[in-house]
């Protein structure tokens, strides 16, 4: 049973050894401080502590997984291949959720944050909702996103100080 | 002067202040990535012109309602609104998905009732003598008790013990981005002054929790067609019965005295007395795999030491001057606005104020427990709004909390990165929960490993009485949880295998 989850062992085990690696390189280059009152144990050594064993941690699930696969070969004969753009499409809703984040972040400053999240909260809702229900949502979406985003920015921009971005809205005064 | 504190706080505009304060404070607890902090900060220059009763009454109710409504999102959502509310997921939420929202929340606000009324307790009763105690911790004492609570991530690793290990060190790894302690040299910042401070706990809870969550619900949109959850509205009294209430007391006596004991010792804070006390109440249990299945006992644990630091964190403060988190250090700046010095003598020079805190404390406690009470049905209809308009909307809050943890965009490209990874984690089947141990607890470790180093040569360590105890604990806590953890796994092995075969044997 346990054998046939060897992938989640190999490929995040690959990829957090291949991270911890990254991060051991980089510990060398931070500067350590040498004068009076500096500590015996540099600000090298906790990075190096938890780098190595990270690294360490990644093999041992990578050397677990190889063995299951191991296992779970002689069980079943062979090994199912799915392909990445198959995996992609299966998880089409998380992807479309990924990008529309990131666009709704990245874009928060230049174009304010009122914009932004009416954009945001109208696409995430669909993107949340079946398709073949789209039609009914459509005005409730709008109207959530439009009040969501205007209440919010005023709620906090305003009221509890919070700098949220006004981005393009300068322009009209706001 | 007793007398004079309690008559100071029954005066009609504290109570009233100390009701917004509770409100408010519940307010910002419960939308993730806003917190008790926070409120706290905003509420700062409203009490300029108050007196210092009224003032600090109305600071303490901010704090205490910002930890306790953190409670409501993390049963309701799975997303903690406070840190100190991350333990409350494991059993709240299963508990609200198998229609007993209103159950699990009574539980929350009731034992966060009894935590905090047992911390201030404690407060009055054992400052003096606990703070002497408090003082004995230095570095060899910090650094084992970070080396003792992060050996409480092997119980939280569950069935999969290398994976619960690499998100505890994931969560480590990543706190030492930022500027090293003691030397404050910058590390791994790649130049960006906004990684300065290094990452922003609320930041990271938001990513893991509140952005998965959505994720979570966005694989499953093909497949639902009930967007709402089950939620059991009719709500009879608190939720839950006398009869379970005083089966609970141990476990909330043991909770609530972690809760102050970690809440005493400054840096360490509810985040990690929540979880510490849960894996404590899990060990103990003899229902110990009930626990993460939605049951009374780990809301009662989680709820009650998160509530029971409140109280403890406010014994270095007004006895000794020390905050022993951001909430109390902003408390700090409250009494000093109010020329209030913490310290020895603070019962001498302010006797009269310092009970009007504990009192303002009572009544804020009081408030809390009827307010969310009261408004338990409406937190429930949340359940009822449909998850594909309540998650954007969520996001959206988060993204507030987000930038107003420091002001920053940046920490808004910090939460979508640590979602992603949280995603990514999830679907490795990599716990998420003792990362958070990890990050809260590396920069400890490392602080004060480092002070040791200096130490080394002429304080050995079998100079520290607490320091050999927690090492020895340690001890005992890797080889009981690891064992307990095996034992678990085989179990389940087994199970699975038994599984197999009677199905085998059906066809």
């Amino acid at each position: 049973m346990q054998n046939k989850n060897y992938k989640t062992d190999i490929i995040p085990g690959i990829v957090i050894a291949i991270f911890s690696i990254g991060y051991l390189a980089l510990v060398p280059g931070i500067q350590t401080f040498t004068g009076l009152g500096s500590t015996p144990l540099t600000n090298h050594f906790v990075p190096y502590l938890w780098g190595g064993s990270l690294l360490a941690l990644s093999l041992w699930i990578i050397v677990r997984g190889f063995r299951r696969r191991k296992k779970y070969l002689a069980e079943e004969g062979k090994i199912e291949k799915t392909s990445l753009k198959n995996a992609l499409m299966e998880q089409r809703e998380v992807v479309a959720s990924f990008i529309a984040l990131a666009l709704y972040v990245g874009l928060m400053d230049l174009v304010g944050f009122v914009i932004m999240t009416i954009l945001y909260v109208f696409v995430q809702i669909l993107i949340l909702t079946p398709r073949e229900k789209w039609g009914k949502t459509y005005v409730p979406a709008a109207v959530t996103a439009a009040v969501s985003g205007v209440l919010l920015f005023y709620i906090f921009r305003y009221l509890l100080n919070v700098l949220l971005p006004v981005g393009v809205l300068k322009f009209f005064g706001l | 002067m007793v007398l004079q504190g309690l008559m100071e706080v029954l005066q009609p505009m504290t109570i009233v202040l100390v009701a917004i304060g509770t409100v408010v404070g519940i307010i910002f607890g419960s939308i993730p990535g806003l917190t008790a902090t926070m409120a706290i900060v905003m509420f700062l220059p409203v009490t300029y012109s108050m007196t210092a009763s009224e003032g600090i009454s109305m600071l303490m109710a901010l704090y205490i309602g910002g930890i306790s409504g953190g409670l409501i999102s993390a049963i309701l959502l799975n997303i903690p609104g406070t840190p100190s509310s991350v333990a409350t997921c494991f059993d709240g939420k299963p508990l609200a998905d198998k229609g007993e929202a209103g159950r699990a929340l009574g539980t929350g606000v009731v034992f966060s009732f009894v935590g905090t009324i047992i911390g201030i307790g404690l407060l009055m009763i054992l400052a003096p003598v606990l703070c002497d105690f408090a003082l004995k911790f230095q570095a060899y004492e910090y650094c084992a008790l970070a080396i003792f609570s992060l050996s409480m991530v092997i119980a939280l690793t569950g069935h999969d013990m290398p994976k619960g290990l690499i998100s505890a060190v994931l969560g480590a790894l990543l706190a030492t981005v930022g500027l090293a302690p003691i030397d404050s040299k910058p590390r791994f910042t790649f130049g960006l002054y906004q990684l300065n401070n290094g990452f922003a706990l609320v930041v990271l809870l938001i990513g893991l929790f509140a952005i998965a969550e959505v994720m979570a619900y966005a694989e499953t949109v093909r497949q639902k067609q009930d967007f709402t959850i089950r939620s059991n509205v009719k709500i009879k009294g608190v939720g839950f019965t006398f009869k379970e209430f005083v089966g609970q007391i141990r476990n909330a006596v043991v909770s609530a005295l972690i809760g102050v004991g970690i809440g005493i010792l400054p840096g360490i804070g509810g985040g990690v007395s929540c979880m510490i006390s849960y894996t404590v109440s899990k060990n103990t249990s003899k229902r110990r795999e009930l626990y993460g299945t939605g049951i009374m006992d780990g809301v009662v644990a989680s709820e009650t030491a998160n509530n029971g630091t409140i109280g403890g964190a406010m014994i270095p403060l007004l006895s000794l001057g020390i905050p022993g988190d951001a909430a109390t250090a902003m408390l700090l700046g409250g009494l000093q606005i109010h020329n209030v010095a913490p310290g020895p003598l603070i019962y001498e020079k302010n006797g009269v104020v310092v009970y009007a805190i504990f009192f303002a404390m009572v009544l804020a406690a009081i408030f809390m427990m009827l307010f969310m009470l009261l408004g338990m049905r409406f937190f429930v209809t949340v359940l009822k709004v449909p998850k594909n308009f309540l998650l954007p909307v969520v996001v959206v809050l988060c993204a507030i909390g987000a930038i107003g943890n420091a002001n920053m965009i940046f920490d808004t490209y910090c939460m979508v990165g640590f979602g992603l990874m949280s995603y990514l984690l999830i679907k490795s089947k990599v716990p998420t929960v003792p990362m958070i141990l990890g990050f809260i607890l590396g920069p400890t470790f490392e602080q004060n490993l480092r002070r040791v180093s200096q130490l080394t040569s002429s304080d050995p360590f079998w100079n520290h009485p607490i320091f050999c105890v927690l090492i020895i604990a340690t001890v005992f806590v890797v080889i009981f949880s690891a064992r307990a953890n095996i034992k678990d796994a085989q179990r389940a092995q087994a199970a699975a295998q038994q599984s197999l075969k009677s199905g085998v044997g059906d066809k």
